[in-house]
């Protein structure tokens, strides 16, 4: 062992739950040493979606010089590691199965704690990464493809879930009108650039806020509503502004995002928000929260996009806090491709 | 001597081997319903133990790379890999049919490994035994073959044929019924995949090349998005060349 990683812990953070192949290095749970990601979204664009056999294949061929770049660009041996950190679930079973299978290997062959991470809690994580000084009780907006969260933190680990979507995620839901629209995959991107150049207030799509005090998401309302006026506008011949469709949709989204977030700060009392998740690295709704939450002396703390999306560096972290609890995960650690959040 | 373990995930039997060059020492045989990825490292640990043999006395680690399951494939293949990465060994990948013509050693008549390929398919090849060189002769190679047409092809050989895989135990009756008494049969317990077959083919073939390789699995099958990504092609293509 090096004496300079002597007393010091050194997590190997791996994420393979569904299209990019991802490894870091982080020291002391805020140094990021190395972070390699390869992108698998040109292997599945020419199918318009993520293939799960195509990408447990993509995983199986490049994880090993992933994880050997991540301890070559940290200039570190496998012997430095204190510990190694894998996505266990949510995800594509044959994905997360690379990556545990992987970590499980390389943590029995060294000799140190295995740690499983769940996926939606490395996305939170991903904020202690440059903010290790965030406080409890913290509430966190979790918004991706798949999810849409608002859950509150008492402590690591403890936490509940206040509300999360009925139907569509909100990511899922961008997703689908980028495709509608012709403007590619990942949506969320897609629509935030054609939006630069729309009216917002061009159409007036419904926000559905659901019961009183409710905390719980709907998307397929605001969804539908944009495929009615596509459909009814082609019916009529009409063209209609792709760029005025997708500022007026992602408001939409955005709105209700940003009202429910009230509500729960609101109820809760809690000063702290962080985003998480790939619709966190939304300019929209970064913006939006920020002006909207100035007056309530809540801070806002978000991921650089790079962290929003998935990258091993999230699950280092989330490893990393698992680590100082001592919360092992044993030799028998399956992936468990609908884990959820408790 | 070589010191090296051997890893066959490919099927739904977890299978393991420590060996030394020609040497079975000890063996993992596991058939139940737990996944690999629960099973693997438990049991490798208990073996490993029990041999009181370290992971820093393996100089080589083997690995079944396919066919078969795909995600049993991709398990076998991170495990070898991640061990052999952290403990700098080389790591060589064989066939799980090749071991399996092992269970048919030195029969009279050719052997045929038959894996369950889902889909009404069986991963297949067929071997003879060279007892003078002491190998098994490969004289079709792995393929995944319709059970039917591939126990026909068998038959037109006139030949006894001795079936190993884990597909010979529901296809018994199809099988005595299209060869007759040309079909022979082993013992369950030797006609599943095995530690002790993996570790002679690895074993066969560290002696021919004893370098390590990059292993890559070994799949026979396209994904499925991938075969209906090539029909729209093709159709593609029929279509601008017919009109
Ligand atoms: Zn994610």
């Amino acid at each position: 062992m090096s004496t300079e990683t002597e007393n010091k812990i050194c997590i190997l953070g791996i994420e393979t739950s569904c299209d990019d192949t991802s490894a870091a290095v982080l020291l002391n749970g805020t140094a990021l040493l190395s972070h390699i990601i390869t992108s698998q979204t040109a292997t599945h664009q020419k199918y318009g979606g993520v293939v799960p056999e195509i990408a447990s294949r993509e995983h199986s061929l490049h994880w090993q010089a992933v994880v050997q770049q991540a301890l070559e660009k940290a200039k570190l041996e496998f012997s430095d590691l204190s510990a190694v950190a894998v996505t266990y679930g949510p995800g594509l079973v044959g994905s997360l199965l690379v990556g545990v299978s992987a970590a499980k290997a390389l943590a029995y062959a060294l000799d140190i704690p295995l740690l499983g991470i769940n996926h939606l809690e490395g996305h939170i994580y991903a904020n202690f990464l440059h903010n290790p000084d965030l406080e409890f009780p913290l509430l966190a907006l979790l918004v991706s493809g798949g999810h849409t969260h608002l859950i509150l933190f008492r402590g690591h680990g403890d936490y509940q879930v206040l509300g999360k979507t009925r139907d569509d995620a909100a990511g899922e839901a961008l997703d689908k009108i980028a495709r509608v629209l012709g403007l590619g995959y990942p949506g969320g991107p897609q629509i935030q650039s054609k939006a630069r150049e729309g009216d917002a207030k061009a159409f007036d799509f419904p926000r559905a806020m659901l019961e009183p005090g409710s905390l719980d998401f709907s998307f397929s309302g605001v969804k539908s509503s944009v495929l009615n006026t596509l459909n009814s506008a082609r019916m009529k011949g009409q063209e209609l502004n792709a760029a005025d469709i997708a500022a007026s949709f992602q408001e939409a989204i955005v709105d209700v995002l940003v009202r429910k977030t009230k509500i729960a700060l609101n109820q809760t009392r809690v000063k702290t928000l962080v985003l998480a998740g790939g619709v966190a690295a939304n300019e929209l709704l970064r913006e939006t929260l920020a002006r909207e939450l100035v007056y309530q002396q809540v801070r806002l703390v978000f991921p650089p996009p790079l962290f929003c999306t998935d990258n091993g560096a999230m699950i280092a972290t989330a490893g990393y806090y698992r680590y100082l609890e001592g919360d092992f995960a044993p030799w028998t650690l399956n992936a468990v491709p609908g884990l959820g959040l408790i | 001597m070589m010191k090296y373990l051997c890893i066959d995930t490919t099927t739904k039997v977890t299978a393991l081997a420590l060996a030394e060059d020609d040497q079975v020492v000890a063996e993992g045989f596991l058939h139940t319903n737990l996944n690999h990825s629960e099973r693997l490292i438990p049991m490798l640990k208990q073996l490993v133990d029990a041999a009181a043999w370290g992971l820093n006395d393996l100089d080589m680690i083997g690995v079944v790379r396919g066919p078969g399951s795909f995600t049993g494939i991709r398990i076998g293949i991170a495990t070898a890999q991640g061990l052999a990465l952290v403990l700098k060994l080389p790591v060589l990948g064989v066939l799980s049919l090749d071991a399996l013509a092992w269970a048919g050693y030195g029969h009279n008549g050719d052997i045929v490994p038959i894996l369950d390929a889902r889909k009404n398919e069986w991963y297949t090849a067929r071997y003879s035994w060279n007892m003078e060189q002491g190998k098994a002769i490969c004289l079709d190679r792995p393929c995944a073959a319709k059970p039917g047409e591939w126990l026909e092809r068998l038959a037109r050989l006139q030949k006894p044929i001795w079936f190993s895989g884990d597909a010979v135990a529901k296809a018994r009756e199809m099988i005595c019924s299209i060869l007759g008494n040309r079909a022979n049969f082993l013992p369950e317990f030797e006609s599943l995949p095995r530690g002790a077959y993996v570790a002679r083919v690895v074993w066969e073939k560290w002696l021919t090349e004893s370098e390590g390789e990059v292993v890559k699995p070994y799949y026979i099958r396209l994904s499925e998005a991938e075969v209906n990504w090539r029909k729209r092609q093709q159709g593609r293509r029929n279509e601008i060349n017919g009109g």
